[in-house]
């Protein structure tokens, strides 16, 4: 009549390659699980190809080779993508904690995984992946129809131009560690609208504040935001003033992965 | 097994927990009782790692919860049936579960089975009724065939039909040698289900014991005494020591002598008795007897707080 006792001591400890499929799989599960995951996400890209469609028929109606023009074939190709791709997604990101919390499943989550480092390497994991994978379809359609369009006047870029290939695949990145971010702040506020608003100040706001800042300052400060790093990556030719582009790819990186530590501080140490 | 070991629990100056300790042992359903806001579910949150202790441990086959790798196979738990995520189909939730803790695919048709869900299994879990969420919070606890069951007030808010399901299967999971326990502010239920009692109330523990060793430890049963005589044999009976008092109709209501003692002295002095009747406390009585001075929130008056715990 012991039995809990001894088959408590008799199961067997489970490899590290069955603990880190079983948390995959868990957060995998309840990923795909979702039906507004994949609304949300079909609306983001909707929208934003649209949106691509009107900016480039926009900047191929106005005349060719201005110098200095602040909107290059390159860059017009994620005009709307910066803010279409990037905002809905990273709610997304912010909903996988928040949700959690205002359902109460966060204790489910915790019970069946009660190692909450391991909670959050899982989200982190599954999240992460899935939101690169959008974000890397979504950069290089919008900078395909963008150039498709762009071709018409003869102004359109190929793949194989110097510098497109990395400014298109950073531009998918950018909705991962934006995603990731917004993962770690819905962790750490626990409420949707709560973090769904730090991540839109930590994503547009701070930027948005440097922006009317007078000259040295503006992109002194401003090239620690995310949206300014993000402007750097996502074009051929350097901006001065700013980071290089290895260095503001790691502002990019940086921000996601500060919020992800204090997250898994918070969450480790928090009561459920 | 599930071990609770000098549990303090503070929030800032509320202490929620204090200085708890007690075994729940398997092979029986052991109740958790308390009035609201006892701190039941607080011990049972600190239990599963949710909490932290501010001192004290809590260990379950041995173990702190959050030690445990893949824990489902240890201790499954129902806090709160409605902490699920309505855009979920059931499968869904419980395939989640079940892949969290490498439980194999097939399990979870096994429990929802077991459950009655099986019907109702590619449903989003938002238009589930209650009862029917409970099934659903009791299957993902089933799941990974856990020696150790833990359930938070699993009957609130069911119908008589869902009360019954789950009290027969508490009541199978210890004989099949589980570990039971399981909490509620109602003593009637609890007294139809556990074996074994915790009472606990304002965070303290006021009795650890076998639910029909409440009632007979406990001093406040008396024996109902008719008699012609009644008025002689109270003279005897108080002098005796026993505390009589007369009832509405006429009887004797003696308190601190037993029966036989009563209907010895009684014919030793010649005194007819009619009727001689042991009324052992109700679990029921026996229960507000122990939490009455620990109830969080008083009622205003003695109607009301009748009233409130039930």
């Amino acid at each position: 009549m012991t039995a809990a006792g001894i088959r408590a001591a008799e199961v067997p400890e489970p490899a590290m390659v069955a603990r880190v499929r079983d948390v995959l799989a868990y957060e995998w599960i309840k990923l795909r699980s979702i039906r507004s995951n994949y609304v949300t996400a079909l609306v983001a890209a909707v929208v934003t190809l649209g949106a691509t469609v009107v900016v480039a028929h926009a900047l191929a109606s106005t005349p060719a080779h201005q110098p200095a023009a602040p909107v290059t074939s390159l860059t017009a190709s994620f005009l709307p993508y910066a803010e279409y791709a990037v905002l809905p997604i990273s709610v997304l990101g912010v909903l996988q904690f928040t949700s959690e919390y205002s359902t109460g499943l966060i204790r489910t989550t915790l019970a069946a995984v009660p190692q909450r480092w391991a909670v959050l390497a899982g989200k982190v994991a599954v999240v992460g992946a899935a939101a690169l994978v959008a974000g890397e379809a979504l950069a290089f359609a919008c900078f395909f129809l963008t150039q498709a369009i762009l071709s018409g006047r003869h102004r359109g870029l190929s793949l194989d131009t110097p510098g497109v290939p990395g400014a298109v695949l950073a531009g998918g990145f950018l909705v991962c560690a934006c995603t990731l971010m917004a993962l770690g702040l819905g962790a750490i506020i626990r409420h949707t609208a709560g973090a769904i608003t730090a991540t839109v100040a930590a994503i547009y706001g701070v930027a948005g504040l440097c922006f009317v800042l007078p000259a040295p300052w503006k992109t002194d400060i401003g090239r620690f935001t995310m949206a300014f790093a993000a402007s750097q990556v996502l074009a051929r030719h350097s901006q001065h003033g700013l980071f290089s582009p290895g260095a503001s790819m790691l502002v990019l990186i940086a921000w996601p992965a500060v919020t992800l530590l204090v997250a898994g501080l918070v969450l480790a140490r928090n009561d459920a | 097994m599930i071990e609770v070991k000098r549990i303090t629990k503070r929030y800032g100056p509320v202490t929620a927990v204090d200085d708890l300790s007690f075994t729940v042992r398997p092979g029986h359903v052991t109740g958790f009782l308390g009035p609201n806001g006892a701190g039941k579910t607080t011990t049972m949150r600190i239990i599963l790692g949710l909490d932290a202790p501010t001192s004290g441990t809590a260990l379950v086959g041995g173990r702190r919860y959050r030690t445990v790798v893949r824990p489902l196979r240890l201790l499954g738990s129902l806090l709160d049936a409605t902490a699920v995520h309505g855009g979920r189909t059931a499968y869904d939730h419980l395939l989640s579960v079940a892949l969290s803790n490498g439980i194999r695919r097939g399990r979870v048709a096994q429990v929802l089975e077991l459950t009655g869900l099986d019907s109702v299994s590619s449903r989003r879990v938002r238009g589930f009724s209650l009862g029917m969420k409970q099934r659903l919070g009791i299957a993902a606890a089933l799941l990974g065939e856990p020696p150790v069951l833990m359930f938070d007030e699993p009957v609130n808010g069911l119908d008589a039909d869902g009360v019954r399901w789950i009290r027969l299967l508490l009541r199978r999971l210890a004989a099949d040698g589980h570990t039971v326990f399981v909490s509620s502010h109602l003593m009637s239920e609890m007294a139809q289900t556990a074996d074994h009692l915790i009472v606990i109330g304002r965070g303290r523990l006021l009795a650890d014991t076998p639910t029909d060793r409440l009632t007979t430890s406990s001093s406040r049963g008396d024996v109902l005494v008719r008699s012609p005589q009644a008025s002689q044999l109270a003279g005897l009976l108080a002098a005796r020591g026993a505390a009589v008092t007369v009832t509405d109709d006429g009887g004797l209501a003696v308190a601190g002598l037993a029966a036989p003692a009563i209907a010895d002295l009684a014919a030793a002095h010649g005194v007819p008795v009619h009727e001689l009747m042991p009324r052992p406390l109700s679990l029921e009585q026996a229960y507000l007897d122990l939490t009455g001075t620990s109830t969080e929130y008083h009622a205003a008056s003695a109607d009301g707080k009748a009233e409130a715990d039930r």
